[in-house]
């Protein structure tokens, strides 16, 4: 049982992130879900962050890591659902994911991916 | 899609107040545009420019995109001599053409009815 799901969605891979998110597992989503990628072919990836009410540097540089690999494997990272405070302090910080791909609800994101 | 019409004097208690409703909103309306209006607003210091900056970029992190629009001439002046890159933020010079490029973002379009 991987620490973080990962439901495979029509060719979208649908990663939900729980509210207890250590380094251990982010270092641990990062192997997989590349790995996963390439297993099944994926076109995109969606990582819901929804129930997240901190996202720490080192998170938001796996985030980012994630989707640049993820790109080269052909499949497009959507970051979905951050929260206002989340993306308030993120931007406070200067860590503004450039170049990273968001959308508000799940709903939105797997459009973006159509 | 949501406007915030700013008017009067932003200092950074206001501002702040003004960001923490608008990014609640964009969730709670599910909104993929917000409209950041200051043409009512006469001045701007450096903090409260960083923090219109850091709104825009919030909102996009959430998934929204934000447009800022009717900066002054003067603020405009003052936001470049402060130094203030407003590079990866949509700017509009009037609310009109704000609006129209968000309706242009959600592919939509207005048109008279019944026109003959």
């Amino acid at each position: 049982m991987p620490a973080v799901p990962i439901a495979d969605l029509d060719g979208v891979l649908l990663v939900t992130v729980g509210e207890e998110l250590q380094d251990r597992t982010v270092a641990e989503l990062q192997r997989e879900l590349t790995e996963r990628v390439v297993d099944t072919g994926a076109r995109g990836v969606l990582i819901d962050i929804s129930v997240l009410d901190v996202v720490d540097s080192y998170l938001a540089r796996a985030l980012h890591e994630i989707a640049a690999a993820t790109a080269l494997l052909a499949a497009r990272t959507v970051l979905v659902g951050m929260r206002p405070a989340v993306a308030f302090t993120l931007a406070e910080l200067g860590l503004t994911l450039p170049g990273m791909s968001t959308a508000l609800s799940v709903r939105e994101g797997m459009a973006a991916l159509r | 899609m949501l406007a915030i019409p700013l008017i009067g004097t932003l200092d950074s208690m206001r501002s702040q107040v003004a960001t923490e409703s608008l990014l609640q909103t964009i969730v709670t309306h599910q909104a993929r545009v917000a409209i950041l209006d200051i043409t009512g607003v006469e001045t701007v210091d450096t903090m409260v420019a960083q923090h219109l900056l850091k709104t825009a970029q919030a909102a996009r992190l959430m998934g929204a995109e934000c447009v800022i629009s009717g900066i002054r001439p003067q603020i405009a002046t003052t936001m470049v001599q402060l130094g203030i890159d407003l590079d990866d933020v949509v700017t509009k010079a009037r609310l009109a053409s704000a609006f129209e490029y968000a309706l242009g973002l959600l592919g939509l379009t207005v048109s008279a009815v019944g026109s003959r």
